[in-house]
């Protein structure tokens, strides 16, 4: 399919695919939120040179070795302050940090706590698979009550840790719950939270059918995953609080998204971020129209498009898309390999390439 | 200017002129001064020094170290217990190639123990601290002005070395007040620059991968696990091991001092070396400055004239125990335990380990009434 090259020659760019396969097992949910990440990072332009990636240990953490970005691989729960510090020190950097959720909310509970509290502008990809299973399956912080886990034999006695809670404690923080079910409003979240001014936390729920999807039952991922289809639903726009298996993203109180003015993940955010992001972490307090701080190069602060800006990049991007599936399949592939550009394929083609402004 | 200068503020000032410009902390005694001075200069110098007051003193330390791979000359301060709870973090600066300095006042441990009581039990922990093997650098400075110097040398030590550099203090050195010329210090303060770029600013292509796990590093298996590959954990491991030595050699400081012709040597460091010095005339002085790795040849060289080697020290021997590795002899030792640095119980311990008693001083017993509250806390 040339449409699925073209994307795959893309978000190619951000994987050492050398490296592959990875060590995740078959039919963990890992790779799937890496690709998402990948088309994320791709579509947003984000490269080598702007975006970081710091991970945490378990499954998850591996996450960075195979991205090709400058990536931090910290100690077990740590990930937060070490992102907090780089995007203080160099707030020209999209600080992207992908951690399991046991070492967000447990082992790095407290750090998770208190970034929130500062408002870190950090954007944390939680993969949430409820349990810990690079260690062979032991209960974590999020693991339902009744699960049976390892250390878990007769059920878990305790509730899970209440992450939506945690993130929403904070009057600046962005919360969304997605599944790698879900992959389009997964990457929107992505997107949404990558482009939020201050702390923003995407709660991924996936599968770890080895180490706790068989134990619970579930013959294989694909049935996990049809679980999450037939279990997670869109949260009604304008949610305030997503009840559980809603998917959706909550925003501060005064956000306009918060009245369902917008779509939930995919608005844009420029209403309180500007104000959200004091903080005692220096880079964030200064005024938007500052000069760059000495201790960052000037000039490469994250743009945060407006809505008008977007609507007409998707409108660009969907005339694109007309056009080239008129073209042949072959010259589509030479068009996503950058053989021959589009407006030339297409005067090939006896399209007015007139017709893509 | 000449002005009376804390031992704590030296420490920061001297930081900020060795290019200092990220500070992460979390308040405690004694070193809490540091927190405060430099939450003050950053909000007074935003753009130029950054702050963060952190939830606790693992955030500390691993802030320090998103701070350096960011490119800043992190540091942080804390003491006893809180450096403690940032030694895994050390370890993964260790093991990571992290520069970065760390300063540790030292109180009465363990746990909270004696609080605003000087003492020197964490000379062992900054060598073992961490898990697994390492080479570490620490300096331990015993007046207002060397603390300055030290300072310097510890953020350039750090940068040559790309490890996290450990200064020791304890609570005296920490609050002594001492006039120095602090414009003059920071005038002739030679400084080593940043020495590995930034995160973002690598060589085109070749991202890098910070990683506390064993990985190949480079060649053709870069960016694979090697988890299960001794040969590469050596390759790693020494060579660090070897830039942390060469680096060191450059830091060969201490002092002997006193008077040489003495047939014992005294050995002591940091504030025991100041309470002891009315000894001046009737011993020699042995001070190592850089007391991690351990200054063995200097001082056997050094030894070798004395008939006694008398070490002297806040703590229950940790230093003399590598001392007697190094010098291979027995030494006498003089422990100064529960904040009690004292010149009678420095003269005291000497003239009875000398005599041949024992290191442990006679104690009386508990007494029999109840103790009131300390003149500390009946002013306060």
């Amino acid at each position: 399919m040339p449409e699925l090259a073209m994307a795959e020659l893309g978000y190619k760019k951000h994987l050492k695919v050398e490296l592959f396969p990875t060590i995740w097992c078959p039919g963990c949910g890992i790779g799937t939120i890496m690709m998402q990440l990948a088309i994320v990072l791709d579509e947003m332009g984000l490269d080598e040179r702007n975006t970081v990636i710091v991970t945490g240990i378990g499954c998850t953490g591996r996450m960075g070795s195979y991205l090709k970005h400058e990536s931090v691989y910290t100690l077990h729960g740590r990930t937060l302050p070490v992102a907090e510090a780089i995007k203080t020190v160099r707030p020209e950097l999209n600080v992207i940090v992908v951690a399991g959720d046991g070492d967000t909310a447990s082992i790095g509970g407290n750090h998770l706590v208190h970034a929130i509290r500062r408002n870190a502008p950090v954007t944390v990809l939680c993969n949430n698979n409820e349990i810990y299973g690079l260690t062979g399956g032991q209960t974590g912080p999020t693991t339902p009550t009744g699960t049976k886990t390892l250390t878990s034999p007769i059920g878990n006695p305790n509730t899970p840790i209440n992450l939506q809670g945690i993130v929403r404690s904070s009057p600046n923080a962005m919360y969304a719950k997605t599944t790698v079910y879900h992959l389009l409003h997964m990457r929107n979240a992505m997107r949404e939270a990558i482009e939020w001014g201050g702390f923003a936390f995407v709660d991924i729920t996936s599968q770890c059918i080895e180490n706790n999807g068989r134990r619970i039952g579930f013959a294989s991922a694909n049935e996990m995953l049809t679980f999450y289809r037939k279990t997670y639903k869109r949260a009604p726009k304008g949610a305030e609080v997503l009840k559980a298996f809603e998917l959706g993203t909550v925003y501060p109180e005064g956000h306009p998204s918060r009245n369902g003015q917008t779509d939930g993940a995919g608005a844009s955010h420029e209403g309180p971020v500007a104000s959200a992001v004091a903080s005692n972490t220096g880079a964030a307090e200064a005024p938007a129209s500052a000069p760059a701080p000495t201790l960052a190069p000037a000039g490469s602060a994250k743009p945060q498009a407006s809505d008008e800006e977007k609507a007409r990049r998707r409108a660009e991007s969907q005339k694109k898309l007309a056009l080239m599936q008129q073209l042949d399949a072959a010259v589509k592939v030479r068009v996503a390999k950058g053989e021959i550009s589009l407006p030339d394929a297409l005067r090939e083609a006896g399209i007015d390439p007139e017709a893509l402004t | 200017m000449r002005k009376l200068i804390q031992g704590n503020e030296a420490v920061f000032r001297a930081a900020v002129a060795a290019g200092a410009n990220y500070y992460a902390g979390y308040p405690i005694s004694p070193s809490t001064e540091i927190l405060n001075i430099a939450s003050a200069y950053a909000a007074a110098h935003h753009h130029e020094f950054r702050f963060l007051q952190a939830e606790d003193e693992i955030a500390s330390a691993n802030a320090v170290i998103g701070a350096s791979l960011a490119g800043a000359k992190a540091f942080t301060a804390t003491s006893g217990p809180g450096f403690s709870l940032m030694q895994e973090a050390i370890g993964y600066a260790q093991k990571v190639g992290v520069p970065s300095v760390f300063v540790d006042v030292q109180r009465v441990g363990p746990a909270t123990g004696m609080p605003t009581m000087p003492g020197q039990g964490d000379i062992m922990q900054v060598k073992w601290g961490s898990s697994g093997d390492y080479t570490p650098l620490a300096f331990y400075p015993n007046g207002v002005e060397e603390a300055f110097h030290i300072t310097i040398q510890a953020f350039n030590a750090a940068e040559e070395s790309l490890s996290p550099v450990v200064i020791l203090s304890d609570t005296f050195v920490a609050h002594l007040n001492e006039v120095v010329d602090i414009d003059e210090l920071i005038a002739s303060a030679e400084v080593v620059p940043r020495s590995m770029p930034p995160l973002g600013q690598h060589e085109a292509g070749s991202p890098r991968f910070f990683a506390g796990v064993l990985m190949y590093e480079s060649g053709p298996s870069a960016g694979e696990p090697a988890t299960a590959d001794a040969d590469e954990y050596m390759r790693q491991y020494y060579e660090a091991k070897h830039r942390h030595v060469e680096v060191a050699r450059r830091y060969a400081l201490y002092e002997h001092g006193w008077n040489h012709d003495a047939d014992v040597l005294i050995v002591c460091y940091g504030i025991v070396s100041r309470v002891a010095s009315p000894l001046a005339t009737e011993y020699a002085l042995f001070r190592p400055i850089r007391i991690h790795p351990m200054l063995e040849e200097e001082l056997r060289e050094v030894a070798a004239a004395y008939r006694e080697v008398v070490v002297i020290e806040a703590n229950d021997g940790q230093y003399a125990d590598m001392v007697e590795l190094a010098i291979r002899r027995e030494v006498k030792r003089v422990p100064l335990l529960g904040g009690r640095i004292s010149i009678e119980a420095v003269r005291d311990g000497i003239e009875r380990v000398l005599a041949g008693g024992p290191s442990e001083p006679p104690i009386p017993a508990a007494p029999a009434e109840r103790v009131g509250p300390s003149p500390l806390e009946v002013a306060g």
